[in-house]
């Protein structure tokens, strides 16, 4: 984050102080805001979504449950990808659990990229190709909707734990087989748009914000990476969708 | 001119449509609604103060309780802070001392305090302060006088414009733990709220008009 941002934003995320990676330590959080914005589809904003959650946390007086700081948001020219898949890597080496705010789902591609043993949580209406070619398996929270077949395939040929948004809905929350330490990754297109209307994607019959961040809450899971994509603020004007985002990672954050 | 539009221009605007009245219309009994428009000396945020005037402005006529009366705004000092809690206890004490029991709506939770000093005066005694999330302590005679504290920041997110929280009460919720206060509601603060002035705070304007109806009730019963 350039000094021209810094001054706009008084304090960091959720009050974290500003800081450089070498001030985290072990068992602290480092937040990074990765700005980058979603390339087709009618809806877009997710550049704005560091920010806004910054301010959010402001204006609420969001606290952390844990201690760390908001090391900015990250530098968008050249191999950023790059960049930050070598910034998460340090981070995960050092005990440090990364909270990457994007941003598009190229952000956590990065992120995940970094740590590619690792299994992952990953709330998103869609299943992910990519995902279910990583190695160990991925838990999908709030899938809804059509699914692809060859998806569809590898999730059950490989076992993988899935629960769709009405099923959480309705209190089906329990996972078998929780990985003791894995990747997190919120997309805020899983929540309905009735509900929260900021998110890149269009999810009618999507999760309820209170059922997310309890189903997350309640994961007796240790997190070595947090990363939440496609929340377009400006799409939200009563601020939902970046409050249902802050009380997720909040509640994630108590557990892990 | 018909007769809706005779109503909805030759009458002054009020809470829930009751009459207009000042401290010596007041009877033993009724209930005094009054505005509180200061936002910034008890977990302050600006906008609170405008709950009153949105309420009014969205009252109709049809359900207003017979035995309540809006007696306007009291007066505030929001930059003097010790002028101001000294005349706004003295307001609300010298509506007590009529017998009337009072409803201070709008603003932040300093009126709830005042409110509080007011009964503690009128009463000579400590009157327990009652929230709208339940929770009291020992059991309360019907006969013992309370203040009803209806937080409106206790709304789950859903239900207002600017959300706070995810999670929290729904008006049906509010309005059944309101009918249900123990004891004899002898005065009522509704606060935290910052209605937005534009159709974007329709919906928590009518959950906010509903709880007050839901409040207004439950003091013409007395003790519970």
């Amino acid at each position: 984050m350039n000094n021209a941002q810094r001054r706009l934003i008084t304090a960091g995320y959720a009050g974290l102080p500003f800081g450089e990676f070498s001030q985290c330590e072990a068992g602290c959080v480092g937040v990074l805001g990765v700005p980058s914005e979603v390339n087709n589809g009618p809806r877009s904003g997710a550049s704005l979504a560091p920010d806004a959650l910054r301010k959010m946390t402001q204006q609420l007086g969001t606290g952390l449950p844990v201690n760390g700081r908001d090391l900015g948001n990250l530098d968008l020219t050249g191999d950023w990808s790059g960049i930050l898949m070598q910034l998460v890597t340090q981070m995960a080496d050092r005990d440090i659990v990364p909270i990457v705010l994007g941003g598009a789902s190229d952000v956590a591609s990065a992120v995940l990229g970094a740590l590619p043993d690792l299994p992952v949580v990953a709330a998103m209406p869609l299943a992910r190709r990519d995902l279910t070619q990583r190695p160990a398996n991925t838990i999908w929270v709030g899938l809804n909707g059509g699914q692809s077949a060859d998806v569809w395939d590898q999730i059950s040929q490989r076992s993988m734990g899935w629960r769709t948004a009405r099923q959480l809905d309705e209190g089906h929350a329990d996972f078998s087989d929780m990985p003791e330490r894995a990747v997190l990754w919120i997309d805020i297109s899983v929540i309905d748009l009735g509900h929260a209307a900021g998110s890149v994607g269009l999810n009618p019959g999507g999760m309820n914000p209170e059922t997310l961040a309890s189903v997350i809450g309640a994961m007796a899971c240790r997190w070595q990476a947090i990363v939440i994509t496609g929340l377009a603020p400006s799409l939200d004007t009563r601020g939902m969708s970046e409050l249902a985002a802050i009380e997720t990672l909040n509640a994630a954050l108590h557990n892990g | 001119m018909d007769e809706a539009a005779l109503i909805r221009f030759d009458t002054i605007p009020s809470f829930l449509g009751v009459s207009v009245g000042d401290l010596e219309d007041l009877l033993p009994g009724q209930v005094a609604i009054a505005g509180y428009f200061c936002d910034n000396l008890a977990r302050p945020a600006a906008g609170q103060r405008y709950l009153a005037r949105q309420l009014r402005y969205a009252s109709r006529p049809e359900k207003a309780p017979a035995n309540a009366i809006d007696l306007g705004d009291v007066n505030v000092f929001p930059l003097e802070r010790d002028k101001h809690f000294s005349a706004v206890i003295a307001q609300c004490a010298a509506v007590l001392e009529t017998g009337a029991r009072m409803v201070l709506v709008g603003g932040d939770s300093s009126g709830l305090e005042a409110l509080g000093v007011a009964a503690q005066k009128v009463t000579g005694a400590d009157v327990p302060v009652i929230p709208v999330t339940g929770g009291v302590a020992g059991r309360l005679s019907h006969t013992q006088p309370v203040i009803l504290s209806v937080d409106l920041q206790e709304l789950a997110g859903k239900w207002v414009s600017h959300p706070r929280r995810l999670t929290g009460m729904s008006p049906a919720q509010m309005i059944a733990q309101i009918d249900a206060t123990p004891g004899d509601v002898i005065a009522a603060a509704i606060f935290g709220l910052a209605p937005e002035l534009d159709i974007r705070g329709g919906a928590e304007t009518r959950a906010a008009l509903a709880i007050l109806q839901a409040v207004t009730e439950r003091l013409e019963k007395g003790a519970g």
